[in-house]
């Protein structure tokens, strides 16, 4: 746990070089993303999204996307410290989720701010709502990133694939837009996308003051396979890694 | 000091341990995997088994101190990585009576944009120390690494020197039962390394049990109560660590026409000096042709086979 929290902090700290407006520096990329988007998706194509909409999707998109891209090396990337040290080698991507997931909590209450200034009050909702949100994301974040990084250790290619699967997710995924946007025919596809529920959920909760339950609930299924997925795969495989890597 | 096993306690006990990699031509891919299934699950079965250590039974008694050598790629990282958990033996057993600590690498993990102190904390973490005794330690450690003035400074600051001290004076405040150390102390200065060799020795005089593998044939014999000849993995010879270094430094000149002709040159060359050489200091003499055949292999061979990737 203390070795966990040393890592966790030093990369916050080597990312932001000790600078108090670090975190702000985190959320340049989600504001500068949700500007550009809502101009273009709202007012060039007159779709109506607006900048509050995309950014309930941006926010915790970017959560997701750094954690699982950073953390899939870290294995690959420490080669020389797992065959030469006996530690436990979890602590490696975990701390990589572990300091996205600060910055993201950091940004809630940013997040929250723009909601609010957009004229929708605080929902009784989002009590038990963000939190439980919040932690079938931070499953699901661990399950695929102990998943990837241990399984990019025997296929070092995979981080590849991983970085453009991000990027095929977050086109594929209702983040920009709603749900309600996709034709009729192609509903299926974002149902068989595990990341769909969560972030319709996100939007239920903040935008509409609901509790996402039928959201809530696939996501937290779909959240306890990967986390199951991706801590056995990391037990089956860690012993291994010093001989492979 | 005997070639008997040891009497003591035992500390470390391997039982018929080998060790097998597999041989593979370049890494694996998912592209291969998808693009050429057959080829791919053809070459998994193709791939050359490779055994690093073979059949190793040995014990280590309590505070001994066990020297391993043996020529590059003999299997010495390998076993030494087999007894810290590092890695695990493809058949038989390691049992351990004691807290392992490693001495493989100094500094590992320093990350040069960190300070030295938060490297130096992050680093007694990963070695197993609690943080609490990391930081009862650190004004110890910074003193006995010199590094007073340059400990908050990011490490890319450091010269090299100062990164191995730092990385020393860590691990030298580690309290191991057991410790196993691999080639680490043929680092720095001829002053550094006395000062590594001064606390192996007063560790040894606590009673922690000490292997190490070395290519300093010297330290060898000067430190070790025990030590064990490997050759393509197996142990070839054990007892007495000057008897061990010698049948090392025979079977090194007869596989060796290099080293033969280079100790008949000597002779030739300087017969007394050599004789008197050989007679006042008969470790350090051969070391010292030891010393030079390692060089000319790594010059030659361009790398130390056991550390390719």
């Amino acid at each position: 746990m203390q070795l966990l929290h040393a890592l966790t902090i030093r990369d916050l700290k080597l990312r932001y070089q000790g600078s108090i407006f670090g975190w702000a520096w985190s959320m340049l990329r989600p504001l500068a993303l949700g500007a550009i988007l809502s101009f273009a998706l709202g007012k060039v194509l007159g779709t109506g999204i607006g900048a509050v909409f995309l950014l309930c999707g941006l926010f915790p998109w970017f959560w997701f996307q750094g954690s699982v891209q950073v953390s899939t090396t870290t294995f690959v990337g420490n080669g020389g410290l797992l065959k030469k040290v006996r530690f436990p080698r979890e602590v490696l991507p975990v701390s990589v989720v572990l300091g996205q997931t600060l910055q993201f909590a950091l940004a809630l209450p940013v997040l929250a701010a723009f909601v609010i200034g957009a004229g929708d009050n605080p929902a009784w909702s989002w009590l038990p709502g963000i939190p439980l949100l919040f932690a079938v994301q931070l499953a699901l974040i661990l399950g695929l990133s102990l998943l990837f990084a241990s399984v990019t250790v025997f296929f070092r290619d995979l981080e590849h694939l991983v970085e453009v699967g991000l990027t095929l997710v977050f086109y594929g995924t209702p983040i920009i837009y709603d749900i309600d946007r996709i034709p009729d025919g192609y509903a299926w596809m974002i149902w068989l996308n595990p990341l769909a529920p969560l972030m319709e959920g996100w939007r239920d909760v903040l935008l509409r003051g609901e509790l996402p339950g039928a959201n809530l609930a696939a996501s937290a299924g779909i959240s306890a396979v990967f986390v199951t997925l991706g801590w056995f795969t990391f037990r089956r495989l860690e012993d291994s890694f010093a001989d492979v890597v | 000091m005997s070639s008997e096993p040891a009497v003591a306690p035992v500390a470390l006990r391997l039982h018929s341990v080998s060790k097998r990699y597999h041989l593979q031509q370049g890494p694996m891919e998912v592209k291969t995997a998808l693009l050429h299934p057959l080829r791919f699950l053809g070459r998994q079965h193709a791939r050359a088994p490779f055994w690093a250590v073979r059949d190793v039974t040995l014990d280590v008694g309590h505070g001994e101190f066990f020297s391993i050598i043996g020529a590059n790629g003999s299997g010495k990282s390998t076993l030494l990585r087999l007894m810290a958990g590092l890695s695990r033996p493809t058949t038989g057993a390691i049992e351990a009576a004691g807290r392992i600590s490693t001495l493989l690498e100094l500094g590992s993990g320093f990350h040069p944009q960190a300070s030295g102190r938060d490297n130096a904390i992050l680093n007694g973490l990963l070695i197993g120390m609690t943080r609490g005794q990391v930081e009862a330690l650190l004004p110890g450690i910074v003193a006995f690494a010199g590094l007073q003035e340059f400990i908050d400074q990011p490490m890319r600051t450091y010269s090299s020197g100062m990164y191995v001290r730092l990385g020393f004076a860590i691990a030298a405040h580690m309290d191991p039962e057991i410790l196993l150390v691999d080639e680490v102390l043929a680092v720095g200065d001829l002053r550094f390394q006395e000062k590594c060799y001064d606390h192996i020795a007063s560790l040894q005089a606590r009673g922690v049990t000490i292997v190490m593998v070395s290519h300093d044939l010297a330290a060898v014999e000067r430190f070790s109560t025990r030590a064990a000849l490997m050759e393509r993995g197996r142990i070839v010879a054990i007892g007495d660590p000057h008897q061990i270094v010698a049948q090392h430094i025979e079977r090194l000149a007869e596989t060796s026409p290099e080293i033969q002709r280079a100790i008949e040159e000597a002779i030739e060359e300087h017969p007394e000096e050599f004789a008197r050489a050989l007679e006042q200091a008969p470790e350090e003499t051969r070391a010292a042709f030891q010393q030079a055949y390692a060089e000319r292999q790594r010059l030659e061979t361009g790398t130390d086979p056991e550390d390719v990737e």
